[in-house]
């Protein structure tokens, strides 16, 4: 799949034990992929290897026709950019500041930030609707506040490639739609986005595809609703699923219920 | 807790026993009962009971210890001797040659023990420690007499305010009581070496340059070094340290540009390492005495206040006449 | 703007400095020597005293400068790359470390440079501690800080033992001085070695510091940021390393300038590397010419070690910032 993202027989042991298995999944261009699953399948693990900041054992990395372990950094780092689901620091940097360092990879060693530098952290504080943080201390923010906060910093890198481990954790109600939505339009804007999602109801309500993750394999993957039956998630997750459709917006909506 | 790394440090350092009383001084001015009669002598604050036998097996720590016993013919009474500063004089060659000698430093407790001495005599307080040869009660326990020279003394009243020949003749005394030998002969002959010295009438300035080199180590204001320059006429410019020996700093050096410097001749730090550091450093070659090579030398073993305080004062009069200052 | 005001604070500083001392020569005597030996004009002062100001002061003053702007940077760039903000060459073992490699050349006679055997012990030490931070699991600040202690114990017993057998006499004395900080054997190659590291190591450091701040996040967010994490990380360390060994070999283990110094900037101009390092030099150099003069003239006519200075003002500043991560223990 040509200008998508392309992984193939990824590998990844960690301490002897294979924490991702033979992992193969594609991400069309320009779409909005959930990848799911219970918690220890591999999703934070499999992402990182997806951003090229982590080597798999074996198996290749590949968007838009390049093996991206095989670009250099910086290149690379145009491309990608990954939000990791917990990252926080002892620095009292504003959020101006946090959002400017993903313009790094644009930036040579030694120069100063130009004109074009501030117009895109500007735009990318905007997109994230963090305008009215701008210059708060970034230690000082609620963990959704952060959340979009880095967010926006992976805009300022300006990727075609969007990586995002659980953006929607910490987030409150309004918000998960808000951030959700946001990365709808990028998709739409043609940036490629997968990210690692809990909230199945999300993946249904926002993205095109989604990659079911189980065991370190990828247990199946394709169109939301083809793939979110009630059979798949009661195997994945051991619960009972039931689908309905969403009263105002059509699409499918799940509830659980425990197994009998 | 970052300061451990430097307490580890010092306290090696202080267990080799190098530390602590490298600032040797001088006598008790209050000589409580130190005459040679006594049969108590307030040595530093212990009270050492003269024996009634004289001893026979001696162990002396420092130079000025086994020159004091050479000097009063003792030499046969030592059955080891540790951290000797350097050769003794011609006189005492052949006698201090069948000396065995215990430790190039402080010996530890065991090895002294094991020469099962009666008596140790030691030039230092600091020697007798724990991590050195014992500390003196432990030693008394043990029945071991212990005697430190006076000079010495760390303790505020015991220390030498500022040294003076009476507290070198008051050792001399004391050491000969203990042993049950006159002092008469030495302390005449000491007498009669110390008249005989002319002082110099010039008026000079020096510097008692023991060691160091970022920081100078002199001789200060109330020790042997001080003792010695008044004897020979010399001013100490380092007299106003109220020390024997101290850490000074160059800039203080360079102001006063002493006309003369003493040097102190060591194996481990010879006179002329010394000339050839004040000579290769810009700051202090333009020093007078420097420049004009005006050096008087003092063995280490003799700089320390004891029986060779007199003939070392000799020497550096003779030394210092000799100097031609135009 | 606060760059500005603290670099003419430095040069004022350097200017003062120079004519505190125990000799009496008047400022303008000490200005008018200094100008002397830059070609303007005759020195006022006899040829011994203006050795005392060309060769005692002004050298030991631009030492004081150098080691406290290199010990300055290279605190904050361990505290950036470590994500520690208790790290400093000090605590983290390098300054035990290049003493002993110091130590080592200075009584063994190891035939290399004091500067060199003293960046061997550093990064030797600076590797040992990571390597123990490590395998206690997920590095964290106080984890790092104790392997920094017993690396620091272990190198410091290691040179009281190199000592131990090889003093003689009274040599003791200097080498203790020396081990507890002192730039009182600083003259011109002492200057020259310190500015050396200076321009070799601290420079392209402060130029390259935008990258630190990419450490901001953790390892994972500078390399997703295009960042080589490791490569970056070492060179950076090795740096650092370089810069406080050259400073050990000229002045001995002097603490916490590396440690309390980049915080305090941290609070005049905030924690982006690009101003912090450099300012941190100038605010470390200012700090340790004024901790040195009062080592060498408040005890007049000793001296105190400057290290001993620096630990009296550093300490309670390092319980302080211990006290503000109780939380995080």
């Amino acid at each position: 799949m040509s200008g998508g993202l392309d992984a193939s027989r990824i590998d990844v042991r960690i301490d002897g034990r294979l924490i991702v298995d033979g992992v193969d999944c594609t991400v069309a261009p320009g779409t909005f992929s959930a990848l799911i699953g219970p918690n220890g399948a591999g999703k934070s693990t499999l992402l990182r290897v997806l951003a090229a900041v982590e080597r798999p054992e074996r198996g290749s990395v590949e968007f838009g026709g390049d093996e991206l372990f095989g670009l250099p950094r910086r290149q690379r780092a145009r491309v990608v950019s990954f939000v990791e689901q917990d990252s926080s620091t002892e620095l009292s940097l504003t959020v101006r500041d946090v959002v400017a360092l993903g313009r790094t990879p644009h930036q040579r060693l030694f120069s100063d930030p130009s004109a074009d530098d501030d117009v895109i952290v500007a735009m990318a504080i905007e997109a994230a609707k963090v305008g009215s943080l701008a210059e708060r201390d970034v230690t000082t923010l609620s963990g959704g506040e952060r959340q979009r906060v880095m967010l926006a910093k992976a805009l300022a890198q300006q990727p075609r490639l969007l990586l995002l481990d659980e953006p929607s954790n910490h987030l409150d109600i309004a918000a998960q739609l808000s951030v959700l939505g946001l990365l709808r339009t990028l998709a739409e804007s043609g940036v490629t986005v997968l990210a690692a999602l809990h909230d199945l109801n999300l993946a249904t309500a926002y993205c095109d595809h989604v990659i079911v993750l189980r065991g370190g394999r990828v247990f199946a993957a394709g169109a939301t609703s083809a793939v979110l039956t009630p059979a798949l998630l009661s195997q994945v997750y051991g619960v009972r699923a039931t689908v309905l459709e969403h009263p105002r917006t059509g699409r499918p909506l799940v509830a659980f219920s425990p197994l009998d | 807790m970052s300061s451990l790394p430097r307490i580890l440090a010092v306290g090696v350092i202080v267990a080799i026993g190098l530390s602590g009383c490298a600032t040797t001084s001088a006598t008790s001015t209050t000589p409580s009962s130190a005459t040679p009669t006594s049969t108590t002598l307030d040595n530093c604050g212990t009270t050492v009971r003269v024996p009634a036998v004289a001893p026979k097996r001696v162990i002396t720590i420092k130079s000025t210890s086994t020159e004091m016993l050479l000097a009063l013919g003792l030499g046969d009474r030592i059955v080891g001797t540790a951290f000797q500063d350097g050769p003794v004089p011609a006189q005492w060659k052949a006698a201090a040659a069948k000396l065995p000698t215990l430790s190039p430093q402080v010996p530890s407790q065991e090895v002294v023990l094991a020469s099962e001495p009666d008596l140790i005599y030691a030039g230092w307080e600091s020697n007798f420690s724990a991590d050195g040869a014992g500390t003196r009660s432990d030693l008394a326990a043990l029945g071991i007499t212990t005697y430190v020279s006076p000079a010495a003394c760390k303790e505020v009243g015991y220390q030498p305010t500022r040294l003076s020949f009476a507290n070198i003749f008051q050792e001399i005394g004391e050491v000969a009581s203990i042993f049950h030998v006159s002092d008469t002969t030495l302390l005449t002959a000491q007498r009669k070496q110390l008249a005989g010295i002319q002082k110099d009438k010039r008026g000079l300035t020096a510097l008692w340059y023991s060691s160091g080199s970022s920081t100078p180590y002199v001789g200060a204001g109330i020790g042997a070094p001080q003792l010695v320059m008044d004897t020979i006429g010399l001013k100490n410019i380092a007299a106003s340290v109220k020390d024997t020996w101290a850490s000074f700093n160059w800039e203080s050096i360079i102001n006063a540009n002493p006309d003369v410097i003493v040097l102190v001749d060591a194996s481990w730090n010879t006179a002329a390492t010394k000339i050839g550091m004040l000579e290769g450093n810009p700051a202090t070659a333009n020093l007078d005495a420097v420049k004009n090579h005006r050096y008087i030398t003092v063995p280490f073993a003799a700089s320390e206040a004891g029986v060779r305080t007199v003939s070392a004062a000799a020497d550096l009069a003779t030394q210092l006449a000799a100097l031609n200052l135009t | 703007m606060t760059g500005a005001v603290l670099a003419v604070v430095l040069l004022l500083s350097v200017t003062f400095a120079i004519t505190i001392g125990p000799s009496n020569i008047t400022p303008v005597e000490v200005w008018g020597s200094v100008l002397h030996h830059l070609g303007l004009g005759d020195s006022p002062l006899s040829l011994l005293r203006d050795g005392i100001v060309w060769q005692l002061r002004l050298p030991r003053v631009l030492t004081a400068a150098a080691v406290g702007a290199g010990l300055a940077v290279s605190g904050a760039v361990m505290q950036a790359i470590t994500r520690n903000p208790l790290a400093d060459p000090y605590l983290l073992g390098l300054s035990s470390g290049a003493s002993l490699g110091a130590v080592a050349v200075l009584l063994l006679g190891i035939a290399i440079l004091l500067p060199v055997a003293a960046f061997l012990g550093a990064m030797l030490a600076l590797g040992l501690t990571l390597l123990l931070a490590s395998s206690l699991g997920r590095i964290t600040p106080s984890r790092t800080v104790l392997a920094g202690l017993a690396v620091s114990a272990l190198a410091s017993a290691i040179t009281s033992l190199v000592i131990f057998w090889t003093v003689t006499g009274d040599s003791y004395r200097e080498i203790l001085n020396w081990l507890l900080g002192s730039l009182a054997g600083a003259r011109w190659p002492a200057v020259e070695i310190a500015f050396a590291a200076i321009l070799l190591a601290g420079l392209p450091i402060m130029l390259s510091g935008r990258i630190l701040d990419a450490f901001a996040f953790g390892d994972t967010s500078a390399a997703a940021l295009g960042i080589n994490v490791n490569r970056t990380r070492w060179t950076f360390l090795a740096a650092t390393a370089l810069l406080t060994g050259a400073m050990v070999s000229v002045s001995g283990s002097i603490g916490f300038v590396g440690l309390i110094l980049p915080h305090a900037v941290r609070l005049l101009v905030g924690p982006r590397h690009r101003a912090l390092l450099p300012l941190s030099a100038v605010v470390g150099a200012i700090f340790l010419i004024w901790a040195d003069t009062a080592a060498r003239s408040v005890f007049e006519p000793r001296e105190l070690p400057v290290g001993i200075v620096t630990a009296i003002i550093g300490a309670p500043i390092f319980a302080i910032l211990l006290t503000r991560r109780r939380s995080e223990a």
